[in-house]
């Protein structure tokens, strides 16, 4: 190492040793105050999509959802292109789906709400829906005049659809249902809620009480086909049914997420933006406090001048004492950030109408972020020692 | 034998602007500082001598007239090449001592040195200054532990830690009670003697006796010699 390339390592040291220890901590403070700000926002949307989509897959869609081909409304021969989805390694669940189009009627309600039948068993190792029973219980495989609907079905106080709703429905409560000309009478098993409005508003029967209802209507055969996968694997699982010769529609859980999608992408352009506000609100922050700090060691600058220190190396030394500031302040930052707030609102997390939103950040934005907040603060060093390395230094001395 | 010329100054002029007024701090001063001097400069608050101090210490710069160090006018030099000159060639006292207040007295010595040298030699040579000046249980103490006099020993030691050729001071004593000023001259007396040229401002009689040569300005011109 060149003799002087020291200096500023050295100068570092003792500055922070012997100085302020309170204006080093309320630096530091507001280094990870602001990388809290930009981490926050992000993460939060972060949270929010990322709860999104596991609502649509872990409640609605499945990782994969199969439909019938072009012209048909029903995958046929459905027990052997289920044996064949059984044979592939990647689908680790699938579910079998028949969507009745039929209409419940109860306490002088009628109204048509997406039926589903399934087989209860498949339908809870592949959805949640089994554990957001809030009411009841779930359906079992020899149900047939048992009905499990969703929380915005139920109705009741305080829920989003009241309204369109039962207005209250209970456990136990008889619905009716209509179907292709004939009618049966359900009991409520179970009240379910997901939080996800779109699956909150479906309700369940088991297929023995549809082939009990209309015998001729269940024949192997399914609207829908959900599977499960590991998540990044859907692209590949559909080459794999494809090559096992099953030639219906495949849509990975983004295609059938639709309006959903839509609302993720907006929250990343919201995202963009309000990180660009928190950056500049950042950076306009910690120029200021470092700027401040900075001018009030102008007299040391201007002494270190003086003495015969090369300006460079002055440079250096605030440089590098700022980023020392944004490493420490983006340390307890992330203490804060890791340390307390994600475990609170993993905790209590944020509820929203389309379920509960936890703090998730990708590790790529985690470093955007240092990155940014080291930057900030390398410029917010640089400026104002360059300006007074670069000023009389006679005023500089006097600290003027 | 003819003394050698360490510092060469020729008609150097400067004029400080303060608001609409233009100061005329120097009228174009010549004279030759020569190896081994102890020149002391007087003259009254506003002659100049401590704005022509601040010329030769290379802390300003001149608007007409050159300065001569090693057969180099160091007027129009850089920055770049200021600062080694102020590090190798010149140690400067300040008024008010000017020590770094993060540092100790031994840290404050050894900072120059430490751009030329490895720092544990660096330590050597302050720690060797620090004695010289008696302040060998003070070291390390920061400079707001130090007394006025001590804090002007502290930086007598580090105008000498890079064996500059010659050392520049402001007024060093301005600052001091009567005995602490008198061990300050006394330092620079020895220093003398050993050899190393000294230049001065001073206000006070008493330490005009300690000259081998002595300028009196007024109005930034040289009275006399």
């Amino acid at each position: 190492m060149k003799s002087e390339a020291k200096i500023p390592f050295f100068l570092i040291n003792r500055y922070l040793l012997r100085g302020n220890k309170w204006k080093l901590f309320l630096i530091i403070f507001l280094m990870a105050a602001a990388f809290i700000n930009l981490v926050f926002v992000t993460s939060l949307f972060g949270g929010i999509i990322e709860m999104t989509n596991r609502q649509i897959i872990n409640t609605y869609t499945g990782n994969i959802m199969i439909a019938p081909k072009e012209g048909s409304d029903f995958i046929e021969d459905l027990d052997s292109k289920l044996k064949k989805i059984d044979q592939i390694n990647e689908v680790l669940a699938r579910s079998a789906q028949v969507s009745v189009p039929a209409s419940l009627e109860s306490r002088n309600i009628k109204r048509s709400w997406p039926i589903l039948v399934i087989n209860p068993d498949d339908e809870k190792r592949l959805t949640n829906i089994s554990e957001k029973i809030i009411e009841g219980e779930y359906l079992a495989q020899d149900d047939v005049d048992k009905i499990i609907i969703g929380r915005q079905i139920a109705g009741g106080d305080g829920v989003e659809m009241n309204a369109f709703s039962f207005r209250g429905a209970k456990v136990g409560d008889k619905v009716t249902m209509a179907f292709d000309g004939v009618s049966k009478e359900y009991t409520v098993k179970g009240i379910f809620y997901s939080k996800f409005l779109d699956t909150d508003e479906r309700a369940f029967i088991t297929e023995k009480s549809l082939k009990e209802l209309v015998p001729d209507f269940y024949d192997n055969k399914a609207s829908s086909i959900i599977l499960k996968t590991a998540k990044g694997n859907e692209d590949r699982t559909i080459e794999l049914l494809k090559e096992m010769g099953l030639s219906e529609n495949f849509y990975t859980w983004e295609d059938v997420a639709g309006l959903m999608k839509t609302v993720t992408e907006s929250f990343l352009s919201i995202n963009i933006l309000l990180s660009t506000v928190g950056v500049l609100i950042a950076a306009f922050t910690i120029f200021i406090v470092i700027y401040i700090d900075i001018v009030s060691k102008r007299q040391q600058i201007g002494i270190l001048r003086a003495i015969g220190i090369k300006p460079y190396l002055i440079n250096a030394l605030y440089v590098m004492q700022t980023v020392v500031y944004s490493c420490f302040g983006v340390i307890l930052g992330g203490i804060i950030f890791f340390g307390i707030l994600v475990p609170y609102f993993n905790h209590y997390p944020f509820s929203l109408p389309i379920g509960d939103a936890t703090l998730v950040i990708n590790y790529g934005e985690l470093i955007i972020r240092t990155e940014t907040i080291i930057i900030v603060a390398i410029l917010a060093g640089l400026i104002p020692a360059v300006t007074t390395t670069k000023m009389k230094l006679l005023e500089a001395i006097w600290g003027r | 034998m003819p003394k050698e010329v360490l510092i060469k100054i020729k008609n150097v002029e400067k004029t400080y602007s303060t608001g609409e007024v233009a100061v005329r701090a120097l009228l174009g001063v010549s004279f030759e500082i020569f190896l081994g001097d102890f020149l002391i400069i007087v003259g009254r608050n506003g002659s100049g001598k401590s704005t022509l101090l601040r010329q030769i210490g290379l802390l300003d710069t001149p608007d007409a007239g050159e300065i001569i160090i090693n057969n180099q006018n160091v007027v129009k030099i850089s920055d770049k090449e200021r600062s080694e000159i102020r590090l190798k060639k010149i140690g400067y006292v300040f008024q008010d001592y000017a020590l770094m207040s993060d540092l100790t007295a031994i840290e404050n010595v050894m900072l120059p040195a430490m751009m030329l040298e490895r720092t544990a030699d660096a330590r050597k040579m302050a720690t060797r200054l620090i004695e010289k000046v008696g302040l060998k249980d003070r070291s390390n103490n920061l400079p707001n532990q130090l007394s006025g006099g001590e804090q002007q020993k502290v930086a007598i030691a580090r105008a000498l830690v890079n064996n500059p050729e010659i050392i520049i001071a402001d007024e060093p004593t301005a600052n001091l009670d009567l005995k602490a000023a008198r061990e300050v001259i006394e330092i620079f007396k020895n220093l003398n003697r050993e050899g190393h040229t000294i230049v001065m401002v001073t206000h006070e009689e008493d330490e005009e006796r300690s000259a081998s040569r002595i300028i009196e300005l007024i109005d930034g011109q040289i009275l006399t010699e």
